[in-house]
């Protein structure tokens, strides 16, 4: 590791991954996605016309356009659709009392599909109030149910991230929120093994290394904290939502503010390095207790991707094109963690020389 | 010190008086301004990161 220090080209790497993550993460665009219908809600009997809004999409009519409505399990056609533009469709559709009656559920799910765009849909897009409206179109029954669900593409033909609902274009933040992480969980990491390290060899330098790691491990932690409250803020309305995750996190932390105050409030070189060794390979167990096991207890229910018993980063979270640019951000986040842990060193290791 | 002080004091203000307007903003846009704000965060943490170094450096060329 301390020849590692010295070599040269791992810092390009993480110069040149940095403006990779930067250039991939801004300008690949998003997959096409239902952002909003109009009106969104409804009576029974009676045929409406909805305005889909699309995002990113292609709706044409020359691309097989078609449009389902979705409750429970059950697909309804639509009476009629019309593209307006290519992120614009009007579709009239109503469902008749008799239908609904036997649905349980009231809220209806949009799908779409076409040639381009493949099939994309918003949930519970649709209410269906109580009551029927005034107009009715007995002939309803026959227009909305049993038609054939056929489509040709269900993936967009696209080189694009995933859309998601509430996240939308924030899915980025995957790349410079979540490494943050990663790369501070390495510098514990690698900060407790140089404790361990030194509690072998009894070598100052070691201690040094490990002290530096913790600084870097913070400044880490501080970046994740503050990026994803501001990502929080948008996506679940809160900066600070009372989530397992984030509680853990601020408490892991904080174990290791306490070990640069512990580091502070001992004078006596070898005393410190001793101390504040042993505490650090306390801190990491605690940390990663805190950080993987907590969240994870079956009676928790976190609002981050992945708890509650399912490991992070299944198929369904990250899909191939995230994935990427996500591993070359972790490595890039990581190896800057590793180039500002070099610098600390270098500037303790010349405070010792001149004690 | 009172740079600072008067720098955050300006900040919560501004929060306070356009919170609406910033939080529509933010939303707009299919809410790519967040990233643009997480950016922001990182480089202040790293531009944050520099003074404490520079601290340090200037200590030890004081001696």
């Amino acid at each position: 590791m301390i020849n590692f220090f010295k070599q040269q080209w791992w810092k390009w790497l993480c110069a040149g991954l940095l403006l990779y993550i930067l250039l991939a993460g801004m300008l690949i665009p998003l997959g096409p996605g239902i952002t909003s219908i109009q009106p969104f809600v409804f009576k029974t009997d009676s045929v409406y016309t909805f305005s889909i809004k699309g995002y990113n999409t292609n709706f044409s009519a020359n691309n097989n356009t078609q449009v389902w409505f979705k409750a429970g399990q059950e697909y309804f056609c639509s009476v009629s659709s019309k593209v307006i533009s290519t992120d614009e469709v009007q579709v009239s559709f109503g469902i008749p009392s008799a239908v609904a009656s036997r649905i349980s559920d009231n809220n209806y799910d949009v799908v779409l599909n076409n040639d381009d765009d493949g099939t994309i849909s918003l949930r519970e897009a649709l209410t269906l109030l109580k009551g029927s409206a005034i107009e009715i179109d007995s002939t309803l029954e026959a227009k909305v149910t049993g038609c054939k669900v056929e489509v040709n593409r269900n993936q967009a033909n696209v080189f694009a991230f995933p859309f998601r609902e509430i996240l939308y274009e924030s899915i980025r933040n995957t790349f410079y929120h979540v490494p943050m992480w990663f790369a501070m969980l390495m510098m514990v990491i690698l900060s407790s093994v140089f404790s361990v390290m030194h509690l072998k060899s009894g070598n100052v330098v070691h201690d040094t290394i490990a002290s530096a790691f913790v600084i870097v491990a913070l400044f880490f932690g501080a970046m994740g904290l503050f990026t994803g409250m501001m990502w929080a803020t948008f996506t679940w309305g809160d900066p600070w939502p009372n989530d397992p995750k984030l509680n853990g996190a601020a408490v892991g932390v904080m174990i290791y503010v306490a070990y640069i105050i512990l580091r502070g409030s001992i004078t006596d070189e070898i005393k410190r390095g001793r101390v504040s060794a042993v505490y650090n390979i306390f801190a990491v167990v605690i940390f990663i207790l805190f950080i993987f096991i907590i969240p994870r207890l079956p009676d928790t229910d976190s609002l981050h991707p992945g708890q509650s018993g399912n490991p992070a980063f299944s198929k369904y979270d990250l899909d191939s094109i995230l994935r990427m640019v996500f591993y070359p951000a972790v490595i890039a986040w990581i190896l800057l963690g590793l180039w500002f842990t070099s610098i600390i060193v270098r500037i303790k290791n010349i405070e010792i020389k001149n004690l | 010190m009172r740079k600072y002080f008067s720098l955050l004091l300006m900040l919560v203000l501004c929060n306070g008086l356009f919170a609406q307007n910033v939080d529509a903003f933010m939303r707009s846009n299919q809410k790519i301004y967040v990233v643009t704000g997480v950016l922001a965060i990182i480089l202040v943490g790293i531009i944050a990161f520099l003074f404490f170094v520079e601290k340090r450096l200037k200590e030890l060329e004081r001696k």
